[in-house]
């Protein structure tokens, strides 16, 4: 029982990572049918916003001694600053363009991030410890599981209800629904599109932020290229779950983790490095039977 | 067909100029990482290369003549990394030391070995890095990835009374699965010595949640958990294992020497690693302490990680090769490294032979990390090396 309730946290908290992964890339999609490849380099900044840059193998701790009251929101505003700034710098000049070509520009943009960190901070990967705090084991239901995968689920919870009240219950977030819904039409109706898109940049930005804090205090580690597998997961459960569906995402992001973390339990020893082999297999199987995702987006179907 | 034979005959006499224009000097060329990622690794490795050349040179040279350096960057790339071999090799280099990395280096190694030149893997702790996957001049200045998993669970079982082990093996690099391996062999030799699990995860895994899981439900805890791994993954790894709650010692693979990131895993204990030497200033050898206050002196900053030494011993012994062989001809020169056994080094002995131009037997220093704070507690030379056949499979 005890170890079951512990495969079940696992699959959790894995799954609520991608989901808040999968959740960021789908907001972006919704609005202006962008994939933004950038996703995983952002997270990689928010960590790294955390050091002094120096090239040096010890990490200069700059902002990451801040109390946790302070530094959570430093962190959330880092990621949503960066994400806004690349709308006003990169995405709106594309805002005409066609989604392969926004794809792109995506792509060009997480390099231009990748880089920039390389310069200032090197290949080598840092160390830091963020929120030391919550690398401690908690008993629940004689399933002893480290207190972050708890935090990790119930902030994934939290951020799900808190989503929702906002796209359901303001003003704004209904603007966006609409937007995601129909673009063109929204516009008629008065939506303003440029807000209701910087709004959809600065949440997703917040999300990654989101993800660089757990990745940050669960690793331990800054490394430029951290972002990039949450990043791939994260598109595949986008895809999986219906393109431009927030709901959809989120199901296929928890569904990724799962997946991921029964293999892990099950396969044999020789199989299990090629667990992922297998996580891949079953989304291709999702992608045979229903190729439109799980859950597909009303606003894509007509694109298909 | 005549303008065939004039563009070779011309190609070889301008690859052939150089060399022979430089007689009053020897010409070491490092084709090694200046830029990317590697970068990291091969730079220190190659400072501390440097400080020997320099000690060399201060002493009245090699032959009696000036060792002179020539670089080429491999900018972190297969391709860049023949361009800059070739580039090095142009150079007139006698020596062509390559980046860390078998997979990296190679390319720079292989132009080496068929410009009929000696060249040196700066640190590649893979069998490949050498005879086997590059030819017959090539050799690795450090040891191989197996003999650090079969020192420590040989230690283990010896010095710490482990008995039951648990297998935890990130298949990324053939690094790790090297450690794995050595530690696979060293097992069962080891009189009631049990494996009592294993498991696989990727370093980039987000979470390993679910192989600690797998360690947890075990009727009672693993003595010793054999973490075949290397940064940045490690750090993730062991941050999680203590963050489950499960305390059993940890063994690792020279890989996570350092203490740039203990911080990560605040007053990690029962944490031990396997080095060339110590960076924590209480190496056994007073020598290697003064090496260290030189490399602090020469590049700013005191080594981060064992993996400086190798760069210096391998011009030691290149060095003394070529003294012996009284010439820089490589198959002189590798005659001669195939004569040392157990040939003393700042960092221990070193033996090469015709068979293998890598360590399959090495003294290690222990280093214990207690309440976070790494030092050395002893050492451990494994009671016979590694067979040729074992490390081939």
């Amino acid at each position: 029982m005890g170890s079951l309730l512990q495969v079940v946290f696992d699959a959790l908290s894995l799954g609520s990572l991608y989901a808040l992964g999968a959740l960021g890339i789908a907001l972006i999609f919704g609005v202006m049918r962008l994939v933004n490849f950038a996703h995983g380099d952002v997270i990689a900044f928010c960590v790294f916003a955390l050091l002094w840059p120096s090239v040096d193998a010890v990490a200069i701790i700059f902002a990451g001694n801040l109390p946790w009251f302070l530094l959570i929101p430093f962190v959330l505003a880092i990621g949503a600053g960066l994400s806004v700034l690349s709308e006003l710098l990169v995405f709106r000049r594309f805002r005409r363009a066609n989604p392969a070509t926004m794809m792109i520009a995506s792509f060009a943009l997480g390099f231009v991030i990748r880089y920039f960190l390389l310069m200032l901070f090197s290949s080598r990967p840092k160390s830091i410890s963020l929120l030391p705090e919550l690398s401690q084991p908690v008993e629940i239901l004689g399933a002893r599981i480290p207190l972050l995968q708890l935090i990790t689920i119930l902030v994934t919870i939290a951020v799900l209800f808190g989503l929702t009240a906002f796209l359901r219950r303001t003003r704004f977030g209904l603007e966006m629904r609409a937007a995601a819904e129909n673009f063109t039409m929204a516009r008629m109706l008065g939506v303003r599109a440029n807000r209701v898109i910087m709004g959809a940049f600065a949440l997703s930005g917040a999300l990654a932020a989101a993800i660089a804090l757990i990745l940050g205090s669960q690793t331990g580690t800054a490394n430029i290229m951290m972002g990039a597998n949450v990043m791939l997961m994260a598109f595949i459960a986008t895809v999986i779950g219906g393109m431009g569906s927030l709901a959809g995402a989120v199901l296929a992001g928890f569904l990724i983790g799962t997946v991921a973390t029964v293999m892990q339990v099950i396969l044999p020893p020789d199989a299990r490095a090629f667990r992922d082999a297998f996580v891949y297999a079953a989304v291709i199987l999702v992608l045979i039977f229903r190729p439109q995702g799980i859950l597909a987006a009303r606003g894509t179907k007509e694109r298909v | 067909m005549r303008k065939l034979l004039l563009t070779v005959l011309a190609a070889s006499t301008c690859l052939a100029a150089p060399v022979l224009a430089d007689d009053d000097k020897i010409v070491v060329g490092f084709a090694t990482a200046e830029t990317g990622f590697m970068q990291a690794y091969d730079k220190p490795a190659q400072d501390a290369a440097m400080i020997r050349i320099k000690e060399i040179n201060d002493a009245g040279g090699l032959l009696g003549k000036q060792i002179e350096v020539v670089n080429a960057d491999t900018k972190t790339d297969r391709a860049e990394g023949a361009k800059a071999g070739l580039s090095v090799i142009d150079e007139g280099a006698d020596l062509v030391v390559v980046s860390c990395d078998y997979d990296f280096g190679s390319p720079a190694a292989l132009a080496a070995e068929s410009s009929g030149l000696v060249s040196f893997f700066l640190c590649a702790e893979s069998i490949k890095a050498g005879i086997q996957g590059v030819g017959p001049h090539s050799f690795s200045a450090s040891v191989l990835a197996a003999v650090q998993g079969a020192t420590m669970a040989e230690w283990a079982y010896n010095k710490k009374n482990a008995r039951t082990f648990y297998r935890l093996l990130d298949t990324w690099t053939e690094y790790n699965k090297g450690i794995c391996d050595g530690f696979d062999w060293m097992l069962p030799q080891l009189a009631d010595a049990k494996l009592v699990g294993e498991d696989t995860f990727l370093n980039e895994d987000a979470s390993i949640a679910a192989q600690i899981t797998r360690i947890k439900s075990l009727p009672q805890e693993p003595d010793a958990i054999m973490l075949c791994t290397m940064m940045p993954g490690a750090v993730s790894a062991i941050k999680q294992i203590r963050a489950a709650g499960i305390n059993s010692m940890i063994l690792n693979g020279s890989g996570v020497d350092g203490s740039y990131w203990l911080s990560a895993v605040p007053d990690l204990s029962n944490f031990y690693v396997p080095v060339q030497g110590s960076i924590y200033g209480d190496d056994p050898n007073p020598d290697v302490t003064a090496f260290n206050a030189k490399y602090k002196e020469a590049t700013g900053g005191d080594p981060s990680t064992q993996y400086v030494y190798p760069g210096y011993v391998m011009i030691d012994v290149w060095a003394k090769a070529v003294e012996r062989a009284g010439t820089t001809d490589a198959d002189a020169v590798v005659a001669e490294l195939e004569k040392m056994k157990d040939e003393p080094t700042l960092f221990g002995p070193r033996t090469f032979t015709s068979e293998l131009h890598h360590q399959n037997q090495a003294r290690y220093l222990i280093v214990e990390t207690n309440a976070g704070k790494p030092a050395v507690v002893d050492q451990w030379t494994i009671s016979k090396p590694i067979p040729v056949a074992d490390l081939m499979k």
